[in-house]
């Protein structure tokens, strides 16, 4: 059984059918990647599995469970955790604080929080010395790292990741990978990525979204080996993706 | 100096009410973004029940204790009455549904009790105490010890506990604090529940200077509002001194320029701050917070 399915999954907003049907499948223990342009539906799809967007129909399988329809704060609560666009780190508390509330999924003493917050900063020591400053005062980077840090302290089975390189320096994206890599050893992971290179990287498959539907899905050898869809989707030989 | 050192003594004690309820509106806006024009009739409806625990025959810490419950009680009805069923909708239709429940809540005390004002006694027998030239009212010197132990409690709440924490996170992105399980329609109840509570507390303590009216509610509110804007909107140290720096400048404006025209100052101030400095005294923590 995958750790998650989703089958046919529709999501409208309002007029607009963001999601026409999506059918994908996420087993335990790897790390998938969702690539696709601006628009094609890869952040709703984490938003109607985390619970912030709700679906029209279809269904969302986790453990073989459905969890369509739930609200957010149920479904963090069973071990999916969301790392949303844009970081949405909170500016006016701590970095510290910020990955502390990372753990307001499951009942357990401040002090134990607080000991797990610290020892966080073992995978991202880059913000160590943040500690203490508050979050508007970070770059994209940094707020990255405090974004995933705190999707980690819910310990999650499922760690939904959209779209962490957005506006990073080509070195930040590289060590924001390579914390994925270190995260993929306990951790399942379902990626959204706009780079289809970096994504691939460290996938064991991939699914290529295009204006609400799965158009394809592979192992990352098989996408690139597909010229088409190479052309299409991972932007071509000599393009660098955007 | 002597009348000046009686004058700031008076006046931190009245801006401390206006500092309790602006605190009220502060917390709530940042919670909800929304204002609530109700926040001052929580401060009226309190010193009505205290009025009627008193006039019950409870002995006065009781009658405190019993007018503040009811606060919370009051809270937790306004929540669910007028924020929660609206809360998906822009906050226009919330702004005009606490404007309703001001009203409502008005004129329900008007037809209980009549439009004749009443009398709170003071928690002491003593009026008060003379130190050197400064004659300290005991009213407002519990006024004050209480609003400094609530600044303090408030800065603890907020500053130190996780709960405070998640209070802060829901303000600040309701949305994320949703995704890391944070019980936003929790966070939000409590901080009615707080909020209400404060403004009561404010009505409680200033009733025995003032007299109990309907009208109070709006009296307090309306310079509360005043304070919120002087202090940057939306900051909570900001709403604290706030309302005391307007509690002294009308007190010190009708002791030197014109009785009369005492709730005057407060809007002069208000005025001249929207024209000069806008975003108030802490403005800019609020902008870089949004």
């Amino acid at each position: 059984m995958p750790l998650l399915e989703i089958r046919n999954l529709v999501v409208r907003y309002g007029e607009i059918e963001a999601l026409r049907g999506v059918t994908c499948v996420v087993e335990e223990g790897q790390v998938v990647t969702l690539l696709g342009a601006n628009g094609a539906g890869k952040s709703t799809t984490l938003r109607a599995i985390s619970g912030l967007a709700k679906p029209t129909s279809g269904d969302i399988l986790y453990d073989g469970k459905s969890i369509a329809g739930l609200g957010p704060e149920a479904i963090v609560r069973m071990g999916i955790s969301h790392v949303p666009e844009g970081r949405r780190v909170f500016p006016g508390l701590t970095v510290k604080e910020n990955i502390m509330l990372g753990a307001s999924n499951r009942r357990a003493p401040t002090s134990e929080i607080s000991r797990e917050a610290d020892a966080m900063f073992d995978l991202f020591p880059d913000i160590r010395k943040f500690t203490n400053a508050l979050g508007w005062t970070l770059s994209g980077g940094q707020l990255q790292m405090v974004a995933v840090a705190r999707g980690l302290m819910a310990k999650p089975r499922l760690l939904l990741l959209d779209e962490p390189s957005l506006g990073l320096a080509p070195v930040i994206v590289q060590a924001v990978f390579k914390i994925i890599s270190e995260i993929r050893r306990n951790t399942t992971v379902l990626l959204v990525e706009q780079n289809a290179r970096m994504g691939l990287s460290v996938a064991d498959y991939g699914y290529v979204l295009e204006t609400g539907r799965i158009v394809l899905g592979g192992k990352p050898d098989e996408l690139w080996g597909n010229e088409a869809i190479r052309a299409a989707y991972l932007g071509g030989h000599a393009k660098v993706s955007a | 100096m002597d009348l000046a050192l009686q004058l700031l003594f008076t006046g931190i004690g009245i801006g401390a009410v206006y500092a309790l309820v602006a605190l009220g509106f502060v917390l709530i806006f940042r919670a909800t973004n929304v204002v609530n024009f109700a926040q001052g009739e929580f401060s009226m409806v309190a010193a009505y029940l205290m009025v009627v625990a008193v006039e019950a025959g409870l002995p006065y810490w009781a009658a405190f204790i019993v007018a503040l419950l009811g606060m919370a009680l009051l809270g937790v009805v306004f929540n669910l009455g007028v924020y929660y069923p609206l809360r998906h909708r822009t906050y226009l239709p919330v702004i005009i549904a606490t404007i309703g429940a001001s009203i409502l809540l008005a004129n329900s005390v008007l037809a209980i009790y009549g439009p004749q004002p009443q009398v709170l006694e003071g928690w002491f027998e003593t009026p008060g105490i003379q130190v050197g030239p400064v004659y300290l009212d005991s009213q407002y010197l519990l006024i004050i010890c209480v609003t400094i132990c609530l600044v303090i409690f408030n800065f603890w709440f907020f500053e130190k506990t996780l709960l405070g924490k998640k209070l802060q996170a829901t303000s600040q992105d309701k949305e994320m604090a949703s995704l890391l399980g944070i019980s936003v329609s929790t966070m939000i109840m409590i901080t009615f529940i707080y909020s209400a509570v404060l403004g009561g507390l404010a009505g409680i303590l200033v009733a025995p200077v003032l007299f109990v009216s309907i009208q109070m509610g709006s009296t307090i509110a309306l310079k509360a509002f005043a304070a919120t804007i002087i202090g940057g909107f939306g900051d909570v140290a900001g709403a604290i001194i706030g309302g005391l720096a307007l509690g002294v400048i009308e007190t010190f404006g009708a002791a030197y320029i014109s009785v009369p025209y005492k709730d005057g100052f407060a809007f002069l101030v208000l005025v001249a701050f929207l024209i000069f400095r806008p975003q108030g005294i802490f403005g800019e923590r609020v902008a870089e917070k949004a």
